[in-house]
């Protein structure tokens, strides 16, 4: 396993990645724990895993497949009614360019 | 009634007409205004919607309508729980005051067999933590000494059972949070195989971990509320088509030639002394009544608590991207603020989450981001598979496998907490059952000389409760009584 350097600016890069805002100081601290905790999982070099394939789920094979029928889900005003702003039919989001 | 009776002897006395529903409830939300300012295991009371739905129950047995399984029994129900008459958080302030539009799967079912939902249980924020403490709303204590924490992350549900503000509840089980706080607080809880019950309307944290679960006074009552909850749902796509077996029955099952595995790995460095003695009592009792004890060895435990952390943080980084200010719960900046799209997630998100969901948001996105996604999220999914191969290769030569359930009694608030990493480790016994997708369980051995109650885990082979539920009910049935009981017991709660 590479040895990841964990500093703040791969913090710093992490939380862009992840959509969070840091303040300086909240990003000193969660870098050093990030830093901390990603070297425990280190240990994990010791084992040889070569020819083992990965666990992604446990005993899916017993899942059923569901009917492919339409159902009743929620309604518009339902699933408007607990957004923080709504305009006109749908979510209301800041306006953006991309 | 609460402080004697369990879940099926109040169901049972109901249906008799022996106790109404209302009484119940009534006892149980006075127990809740008497007790509750100390301990703080509810985050709502569902008050007058529970009497309502009691209400129904009796005047059901009134008409000659024939009762459901937990008629008029209250139930008590995580904050990770969709409930679409309570406000359902998962102890974040990113969804203080949401009431989400539908019941979660798990809570259709309770419905449906009569249960009275009794109110919403404090949590570790999307369940990540150990300990209760990373809760948006404060701290659960732990009604047998209020300095120390009743476990986590479904510590609330594991105290309003020991406070016997509820006879029974439900929690939810990602890497242990059912099973250690029921072993910190003297109570019963179970984690089922995983798929044996829907996760639909549960708030996810760790999608091929997450399995809910019931708390109960006792394992017969454990057993009823599962047998509720249990079975095939087509809106889960994990959810298993298997047959549910009678849970109750099993508990009254012999355990007579039943081979018990006792892996060295769990009574190794860092076993407190108190907790390896009295689990080893409990087994040792076991084979007393007939039980076969064989040494097994479960040799990657050790790698357990990185897999975990690996794959948990990788998974919840990915579930708690649906939390960015726009479908429902808090919204931070936006257009008033000048902000653009971007700055309004991580406004939002910065504000909405505290610092140990940050924490496992960075991880996992850290093991799944370009350059380090073999590294980390890969080796750990293989890990997890030699973990599984562990487990495969002990539960063919036993039936069940007993250790304790955490390394240590309850430990104080505030004695971990500054400390994330020491906080995973106290995970170290309940994280490899979740990783295999087994069944386990926690149920109350001997207590320390302190008085503070000890779990011992009981995991079977998947889809086996029955044989993991009859193994713990023989335990149950020698374990020595405790002789002093939960602080908040005392506190006066009758009202009729």
């Amino acid at each position: 396993m590479p040895k990841a350097q964990v500093d703040r600016s791969l913090v710093e890069h992490v939380a862009r990645l992840a959509s969070l805002s840091l303040s300086a100081a909240e990003l000193d601290r969660l870098a050093k724990d990030v830093a901390r905790i990603v070297e425990y999982f280190e240990q994990l070099d010791a084992l040889d895993t070569r020819d083992v394939p990965p666990t992604a789920h446990v005993r899916l094979d017993r899942a059923a497949w569901r009917a492919d029928e339409t159902a009743a889900c929620l309604t518009r005003d339902e699933a408007l009614a607990q957004a923080p702003r709504v305009e006109g039919d749908g979510f209301a989001v800041p306006a953006f360019v991309d | 009634m609460l402080s004697d009776l369990g879940v099926t002897e109040i169901a049972d006395r109901i249906r008799r007409g022996e106790s109404s529903a209302v009484g119940v409830t009534e006892e149980a939300l006075a127990n809740i205004s008497a007790r509750d300012d100390g301990v703080h295991a509810f985050l709502c009371s569902a008050g007058q919607v529970a009497l309502a739905q009691a209400r129904a129950v009796d005047d059901r047995r009134a008409s000659g309508k024939s009762l459901g399984k937990l008629a008029g029994v209250p139930i008590a129900i995580k904050d990770a729980l969709c409930t679409r008459e309570l406000p359902s958080t998962a102890g974040s302030k990113i969804l203080a005051g949401y009431t989400p539009p539908y019941d979660a799967t798990v809570i259709e079912r309770l419905l449906a067999a009569d249960a009275v939902l009794l109110g919403k249980t404090n949590m570790d924020e999307f369940a990540m933590g150990s300990s209760t403490e990373n809760s948006a709303f404060g701290s659960t204590r732990n009604p047998w000494d209020h300095a120390r924490t009743p476990g986590g992350s479904s510590g609330g549900s594991a105290a309003a059972v020991a406070a016997r503000m509820a006879p029974c509840a439900l929690g939810s089980d990602t890497g242990g949070s059912i099973r250690q706080p029921a072993s910190f607080t003297g109570t019963v809880g179970i984690k089922p195989t995983y798929g044996r019950v829907s996760r639909f309307g549960l708030i996810a944290f760790a999608s091929s971990l997450d399995q809910v679960g019931p708390f109960a006074t006792d394992v017969r009552g454990a057993a009823r509320v599962l047998s509720v909850i249990a079975g095939h749902d087509p809106r889960d796509s994990t959810s298993l088509d298997a047959p549910v077996d009678d849970y109750e029955a099993a508990c009254e099952r012999s355990v007579r030639g039943l081979r018990v595995g006792v892996p060295e790995e769990f009574f190794a460095d860092g076993l407190d002394p108190e907790v390896g003695a009295s689990v080893r009592a409990a087994i040792r009792e076991l084979e007393a009544d007939g039980c076969v004890l064989r040494p097994v060895t479960l040799p990657h435990t050790r790698y357990a608590v990185a897999t975990y952390y690996i794959l948990a943080t990788a998974e919840a980084s990915s579930n708690l991207s649906r939390f960015d200010g726009v479908r429902y719960g808090l919204r931070v900046g936006g257009d008033a603020a000048g902000a653009d799209l971007r700055g309004m997630y991580g406004a939002t998100r910065d504000a909405g989450f505290g610092d140990e969901v940050k924490r496992r948001i960075l991880l996992g996105t850290f093991v799944l981001s370009a350059g380090y996604y073999d590294a980390y999220y890969r080796k750990a999914q293989q890990v997890r598979t030699l973990v599984r191969r562990d487990f495969e290769s002990a539960l063919a030569q036993v039936d069940v496998i007993c250790c304790p359930t955490s390394p240590t009694p309850a430990f104080r608030l505030g004695e971990k907490s500054g400390d994330p990493l020491a906080m995973y480790l106290n995970d170290i016994y309940t994280l490899p059952a979740s990783l295999a997708g087994v069944p386990a369980m926690s149920v109350p051995c001997a207590p320390t000389r302190a008085g503070l109650p000890i779990g011992l885990q009981v995991i079977a082979r998947p889809l086996e409760e029955s044989t993991m539920l009859a193994v713990a009910a023989a335990c149950e049935k020698r374990a020595p009584q405790p002789t002093i009981k939960p602080v908040d017991w005392t506190r006066p709660s009758r009202t009729s």
